[in-house]
């Protein structure tokens, strides 16, 4: 975890130095805290997801989804000039409508992954297809754009400097903290997680927790799905695509194991930081959505190899005796 | 009489149990259903092109089936096929050499090259397959366009080799004005690598190594299998099947562009190996069910339109169908594992 936290110092650091008078703006701090959260909380529902030993490709088609409802109801039920409570209804009932589609959407992730026994991998790469194909069809893959200005506060406003979607962003990842941690079903998670085998012998009933997984990482795609489109005031199926990839790869940073049964909202949240700080210096550098690409993939995989070799070291220090036995090697330590 | 008997006798419920068969029906179903709609679809011209278009579904199937076999996935052929045919065309066009032969060397040792990569990896480090390939995905594509370059090249730049390649025919037939079609050369091609496919997998200690690792990796090393070896070969194997698919892709096409064709289709075929009953825990699965998965992905995107759904219905209906099919087989599983006390978990 201090790893974490040092390479994030470190970053932060290296891209003022080197970026002399363009990084360390508050401008530009603006920025980077209101684009991270709609990622960030696509970034903690893949690790609720990990954590229990599966993983949710269809996350991004989940927000893809909502969004797209959501933008209906927001362009087509408020002609222009509608009264100020009247509107604020039909922009409450957009994100109503964006939380419950995402649940349902987490809810048939769950059911096929538990009740019919297919592989999370397999089970989220069909539901990703249903859904964007659901948004694809309904827009026929247009954009749908033009928000209600009031609506465009949840994704663009500040609060006394601080960026809205920032705040919100703080307030789930508490919340989920609290609820992986404190909670009976958080706890469940992880157990299911590291062995379901164990986990089912010692009386959790794992479809039960998975179903339940599931919903929460939907409920998070369609929170995440409501910021996206009220910071960018605008959504077309396909937009965030690239986020699955760095949503894994900010999971992983964050030292989640993707077998399962490890991981932690803090880690995740500096594994958010460092990547948004990079995703900033090469904005500001100019590099080309290509490079990018190249980069977050090759970022991946280093990241993965360095876990080997540090969960090999670890494990050869234990037998040598040169370290106290830990309960568990976590790995990215 | 001796063959009469044999049909006699033949156990008929055992078919039921094969998911072949269910892809089977479902695939003439729909076949009639189409064929009512559009009495043209049955037509013999109409299959040859059929046959000609999910050529290239078909091989990357394959390479993917045998990944699926060895209990891991691979996402980024799509990746490896769209490189292999990039850079095969950018280096003919610039040495100003039109020889198809060259094509295919370099197009398949792209392939091979990119394939180790992954190889080296998963074996090595022991990294999860899906999280490894969907990590080279992006490299391989970003590394693509950011390094080798981004401009697509037109029919008109593309040398004549690919073209006449693309148009290259088996036998060719007559219709009554005067005008000929025929049976494309891809489908020798695609026959050709089954049977290459089915040899390995059937008569050789590699294929018996492949079947191994996907049911028990860790029984399989004990019994002596050298896994690092085998998964070479797997991954190197789908590497060099995309090179073949991207020149013939190509041929089919003629035009490159790296930015959007091929990287997407990953669903699809994924889709048509799993539907033909390949297990993604491994170990289980038959080239024919992938062949008929492909057969049914392929009827599918052609008949969208005939059927009265726009095109923007494809995406949703291929995830459909996965989730479908898949339901149905691994729930059958469970039961079955449920009925003989079986806990063990594998997710």
């Amino acid at each position: 975890m201090w790893t974490l936290f040092i390479m994030m110092v470190a970053l932060s650091a290296i891209m003022s130095a080197a970026l002399p008078g363009k990084f360390l703006r508050l401008l530009n701090f603006q920025s980077m805290f209101s684009q991270f959260p709609e990622f960030g909380l696509l970034s903690i529902a893949m690790m609720v997801a990990m954590i229990s030993g599966g993983i949710d490709l269809s996350v991004v088609a989940i927000t893809n989804l909502t969004g797209v409802v959501s933008a209906l109801i927001l362009t087509r039920m408020i002609p222009a000039g509608m009264a100020g409570p009247q509107a604020f209804i039909i922009m409450a009932l957009a994100v109503v409508t964006a939380i419950v589609i995402s649940g349902l959407c987490g809810l048939l992730n769950g059911v096929v992954i538990s009740k019919f026994g297919v592989p999370p991998i397999l089970a989220t790469l069909g539901t990703q297809g249903l859904f964007l194909g659901i948004a694809i069809a309904i827009t026929e893959g247009h954009g749908i754009s033009t928000f209600p200005e009031k609506f465009l506060f949840i994704g663009s406003g500040m609060v006394g400097g601080i960026p809205m979607p920032f705040i919100i962003f703080v307030g789930v990842a508490v919340l989920i903290f609290l609820f992986m941690n404190k909670t009976k079903l958080g706890l469940s998670i992880y157990m299911v997680g590291s062995n379901p085998t164990v986990s089912r012998f010692a009386g959790i009933d794992n479809d039960n927790v998975l179903i339940k997984t599931y919903v929460v990482t939907g409920l998070l795609a369609g929170l995440s799905s409501v910021v996206m489109i009220s910071r960018v005031n605008s959504m077309r199926p396909g937009y965030g695509a690239a986020y699955l990839l760095q949503a894994i790869l900010v999971v992983i940073l964050g030292g989640v194991d993707p077998y399962g049964g490890f991981g932690s909202v803090l880690g995740v949240t500096m594994g958010i930081i460092i990547l948004q700080v990079l995703q900033s210096g090469f904005n500001i550098l100019s590099f080309s959505p290509f490079f990018k690409k190249f980069i977050w993939g090759m970022m991946l995989l280093v990241v993965m190899v360095i876990n080997f070799f540090v969960a090999k070291y670890q494990q050869r220090a234990k037998k040598l005796g040169t370290q106290p036995v830990e309960s568990v090697p976590s790995p990215g330590e | 009489m001796k063959l009469f008997d044999a049909v006699k006798t033949y156990d008929y419920r055992s078919l039921l149990k094969h998911n072949e068969t269910f892809v089977f029906f479902v695939l003439l179903g729909f076949s009639i259903v189409v064929t009512i709609i559009n009495p043209s679809f049955l037509s013999i011209e109409n299959l040859f092109d059929l046959a000609k278009s999910s050529a290239g579904m078909a091989i990357l199937a394959i390479g993917v089936f045998i990944v699926l076999l060895s209990g891991g996935i691979d996402v980024s052929f799509t990746a490896v096929a769209i490189s292999a045919q990039y850079i095969a065309v950018k280096t003919l066009i610039i040495l100003g050499i039109d020889n198809l032969a060259l094509a295919f060397l370099i197009s398949c040792s792209v392939g091979i090259a990119l394939g180790s990569i992954n190889a080296f990896l998963i074996s090595i480090f022991r990294l999860p397959t899906l999280i490894t390939t969907l990590g080279t995905l992006s490299v391989f594509h970003g590394g693509l366009l950011e390094f080798v370059g981004s401009t697509p090249f037109y029919s008109g730049q593309i040398p004549d080799c690919f073209k006449s390649f693309g148009l290259a025919q088996v036998f060719t037939l007559v219709r009554e004005d005067g005008t000929k079609f025929g049976l494309s050369l891809y489908v020798l091609i695609i026959l050709g690598i089954v049977v290459v496919t089915w040899i390995i997998l059937r008569y050789t200690m590699l294929g018996r190594g492949i079947y191994a690792i996907g049911g028990n990796r860790e029984a399989a090393e004990r019994a002596g299998f050298n896994i690092t070896r085998i998964q070479f070969f797997i991954y190197c194997y789908v590497g060099f099947l995309a090179g073949i698919m991207a020149i013939m892709h190509l041929a089919m096409i003629r035009y490159a562009t790296p930015t959007l064709s091929i990287v997407g289709t990953e669903l699809s075929v994924i889709a048509a190996v799993v539907l033909g009953g390949a297990r993604i825990t491994g170990g289980s699965g038959s080239i024919l069910g992938t062949l008929l998965g492909v057969a049914l992905i392929v009827a599918l995107q052609k008949n969208l339109v005939l059927m009265g759904l726009s095109s923007y219905w494809h995406q949703f209906l291929v995830g459909l169908i996965i989730i479908v099919g898949v339901s149905i087989t691994y729930y059958q599983s469970l039961r079955r594992s449920q009925q003989r006390v079986v806990f063990t978990e594998e997710l």
